[in-house]
């Protein structure tokens, strides 16, 4: 038994599962060659995306990846139901139209991505104003029934100082 | 109060509802310097001859007395029927008034008549001192010393000048207004409204004194100036400066040396002039005079051979005395020409004292006192400008205040606690002066605070329950108790209008109701200076509200809307606007009821206040909470965009890979149908 590092059996066991689905995987290749030529030259944009997406939670792969595969679906199928070999393959990938519309596909993901931010940001940027105002309303009336004093100035300095002066 | 009525063409004046006094009759023949005589009388025995004696403003007249005095019925003494207080026109305010039976002969002696007949020893004995003994005796079985026993505040009873009565002795400070020769030099070195009420002892000198002056038909110490009375009496004795060589009847000799005797312990006491009366003869008292020192102290300029006299020196120079005393030559005058070592030991202890002082100037005014007291203990206690006896302040501090007097000094020998170096220099113990040391203790503690409510107007109150409230709002009134108080206010506040502003309690008024109140006050007179300005206007309420209460007095519409009007400050002690506003509403109507008891309540009500106090907190967390929300809200406005981005992002990629499923299911569809 390795004392030192008990998790040393885990880590074996998960580098073997992977090597096993990486066999699995390598001997499929041979049986869908057509689909991953359609898909490589298909996808492009999404791979263009995995690569250049540099943010944490890598959204943008996955917008315009999404949006790529739903453009590229018909001949897909097509191939899958159709004639699955290489020669048809690269028919459709040759396919002016199929292609036109793989990429404008992917083309959307991304004016979707750059899009979705600020329509949210300006939805929530009007809802918390909202609230704020409420508050505002709220505190106002307060200080006409019981006077200023009822803001207890102390603690506002105390709060003030800790987090800086605020505008309501 | 002065009312319509009408006698001689003038007003008159109800005392009690019972005396009428007519202010523009005058009787010169009864006055005193301090209190004039007035025609009056009696509405109920109209037969009976009385007379008024009005008290000047600014004398305090001697309360307990005249309640000690009202009605008692004794042949040497003039009868005091009523006294009280009433409005006075020819003062413009009130004073205080004295009713007593009118003495029928006129005055005894008056030193600007001449031709005064010398009373011979029958007539001494029969008209003079058998009354005045009767009245004596009277005296000291109720606890008064008259101290204004003079022959010219002595009465005639009886057109026919068969019997002599004293007169008033209640309208002025004990002994203001004796002149010194008359007084015995203890008393006569005390300024007179410091004399202080003294002992029995000195009445019998008085009357010596009296009779002295009566049987010679002159006062052969009228023509000398006071100082030259008191070193003749302190030289050669009293009976020697007041008789002098005059024959006089030598059964009375016996009488007047035991009433003249300068030693108060040794001088004749009331049963002992009693016994005189009766017969039994006693041998004539010798007079002892100080020693006298084998050589002379000199003192700027003048020459000292006793010690006494070396005190009054000191005081009349006391600027310049003390460098003359140094260089231990004071002691070595006491231990060897007056052979007195334990007394020079004392001085030189004094006089250590002063050198190792770090404030020279107060320590070397102290030290001059003591000194004073150690060469003469007999002697009032001597400071600056003032000479007053130990039971003298209670009636110099009221005389000085009233007149505008050299109060600062008084109240320096009060904090300096010259009362407390008097009773150690005391050469016998007295259970008297330790009551009284005891009561100077608490009085350094008044002025030590300072406060309203404490200070001097604390002392000047609690030392004398005869001084009327000196506030200038009750200038024109004459408030003795407590119970008079609330109407003086009232009537102040009704002279001055609608709303006299100021406040309602000055430092006197307060200084006097600390000291007048039976019950409970402290704390409230400890609110009173109570810096926050609401604060202190309610305690103020509460105050003058918890006097009425406790007095049952109705009726002070005038105070009360005045106090109403004062009140506004204290509805800021509510935090709630509503109720501010239904106070307001409700002020001028409870003022105008004239109950302070209900202001109180209506401003200072326990359960309101709590209630107040209770939203008033719930409404600072509740703003509290909202404001920490808001904040929060405008914190977050940075953050947002960050928030806003990742979102916008999480719903397109949702978006897209919901497009792509719904795609590949509906083509899948479609090609399997």
């Amino acid at each position: 038994m390795d004392f030192a590092n008990p998790m040393g059996g885990g880590a074996r066991k998960v580098s073997s599962t992977r090597m096993i689905m990486m066999l699995t995987m390598i001997s499929l290749i041979p049986f869908s060659i057509p689909t991953l030529i359609l898909l490589f030259a298909g996808m492009l944009p999404s791979l263009v995306a995995a690569l250049t997406d540099r943010s944490h939670a890598r959204y943008a792969w996955i917008c315009v990846g999404g949006m790529n595969f739903a453009g590229l679906a018909q001949p897909l199928l097509t191939l899958w139901f159709g004639h699955h070999e290489v020669s048809y393959a690269i028919h459709q990938v040759t396919n002016i139209g199929n292609m036109l519309m793989a990429y404008s596909a992917a083309a959307a993901g991304w004016l979707l991505y750059f899009t979705a931010p600020p329509i949210v940001m300006t939805v929530m940027l009007a809802t918390s104003k909202r609230r704020a105002a409420a508050l505002k309303s709220q505190m106002d009336k307060l200080e006409e029934e019981w006077g200023k004093e009822v803001a207890s100035r102390r603690q506002m300095e105390e709060e003030a100082a800790a987090a800086g002066e605020i505008d309501l | 109060m002065p009312n319509d009525e009408k006698k001689g063409g003038g007003p008159v004046v109800t005392l009690r509802d019972r005396f009428l006094v007519f202010p523009t009759q005058p009787i010169p023949d009864l006055s005193l310097p301090s209190a004039m005589a007035y025609q009056a009388e009696d509405r109920r025995e109209r037969d009976k001859s009385v007379f008024a004696l009005v008290v000047k403003p600014g004398i305090p007249a001697r309360i307990p007395v005249l309640r000690l005095l009202k009605g008692v019925d004794n042949p040497g003494l003039m009868h005091l029927v009523e006294w009280g207080v009433a409005d006075w026109p020819p003062a413009g305010r009130k004073a205080m008034i004295m009713i007593y039976m009118r003495p029928l002969g006129g005055r005894v002696w008056d030193e600007d008549l001449p031709n005064f007949k010398r009373f011979d020893e029958v007539d001494a004995v029969n008209k003079l001192i058998k009354p005045a003994e009767a009245a004596l005796k009277t005296l000291k079985s109720i606890g008064v010393v008259h101290r204004a026993i003079r022959p010219t505040n002595m009465f005639w009873a009886t057109p026919e000048k068969d019997r002599v009565v004293l007169g008033d002795c209640a309208s002025v400070p004990p002994a203001f207004e004796q002149p010194a020769s008359l007084e015995p030099v203890e008393s006569a070195l005390a300024i007179p409204a410091g004399r202080g009420d003294g002992y029995y002892s000195n009445d019998i000198y008085c009357l010596g004194a009296s009779l002295a002056v009566l049987l010679q038909g002159r006062n052969i110490a009228a023509n000398s100036t006071d100082e030259g009375v008191i070193r003749h009496k302190m030289v050669l004795g009293s009976y020697s400066a007041l008789c002098g060589e005059a024959r006089l009847p030598l059964a009375l000799v016996e009488l007047l040396r035991g009433c003249l005797c300068d030693d108060a312990n040794e001088r004749w006491e009331v049963d002992a002039i009693d016994l005189w009366l009766n017969g039994r003869r006693l041998t004539p008292l010798v007079p002892r005079f100080e020693k006298r020192a084998i050589r002379s102290f000199p003192l700027s300029g003048k020459e000292f051979m006793t010690a006494r006299e070396l005190a009054i020196g000191i005081y009349q120079n006391w600027e310049t005395a003390l460098p003359q005393l140094g260089e231990s030559k004071l002691e070595l005058w006491m231990s060897r020409a007056l052979d007195n070592k334990d007394k020079a030991a004392a001085i030189a202890g004094v006089m250590g004292a002063e050198v190792t002082a770090i404030d020279r100037r107060m320590v070397s005014d102290v030290t001059i006192a003591k000194i004073c007291m150690l060469l003469d203990p007999t002697a009032p206690i001597r400071y600056k400008t003032v000479s007053v006896m130990i039971d003298g302040f209670r009636w110099l501090l009221p005389m000085a205040m009233a007149n505008n007097g050299d109060v600062r000094t008084i109240a320096e020998a009060l904090m300096r606690e010259l009362p407390k170096a008097w009773m150690e220099t005391r050469e016998a113990y007295s259970p008297d002066n330790s009551v009284m040391e005891s009561g100077f203790r608490t009085q350094k503690g008044h002025l030590d605070r300072g406060s309203i409510g404490s200070g001097l107007e604390r002392v000047l109150y609690e030392m004398n329950e005869s001084v009327p409230c000196l506030s200038p709002m009750l200038l024109d009134d004459y408030v003795v108790e407590l119970r008079d108080l609330l109407p003086a206010l009232n009537a102040y506040a009704k002279k001055k209008g609608e709303n006299p502003g100021g406040t309602a309690i000055d430092r006197h008024i307060a200084a006097f109701i600390a000291a007048r109140a039976t019950f409970d006050v402290d704390r409230l007179i400890t609110d009173l200076s109570s810096p926050d300005a609401s604060r202190s206007v309610m305690t103020m309420i509460n105050l003058l509200a918890m006097i009425q209460w406790r007095l049952g007095q109705s009726g002070m519409s005038h105070l009360s809307a005045w106090l109403a009007n004062l009140a506004k400050p204290a509805i800021r002690t509510y935090h709630n606007r509503e109720k501010r506003r239904a106070l307001e509403e409700e002020l001028p109507r409870i003022g105008r009821e004239g109950n302070i008891v209900e202001l109180s309540r209506l401003l200072d009500s326990a359960d309101e206040k709590g209630a107040d106090y209770r939203g008033f907190e719930e409404a600072k967390a509740q703003w509290m909470e909202a404001y920490r929300q808001a904040k929060a809200i405008v914190d977050g406005h940075e953050e947002i965009h960050e928030e806003a981005s990742r979102t916008g992002q999480q719903i397109a990629s949702l978006i897209s890979i919901t497009a792509a499923f719904i795609t590949m299911t509906f083509l899948l569809l479609g090609m399997i149908f």
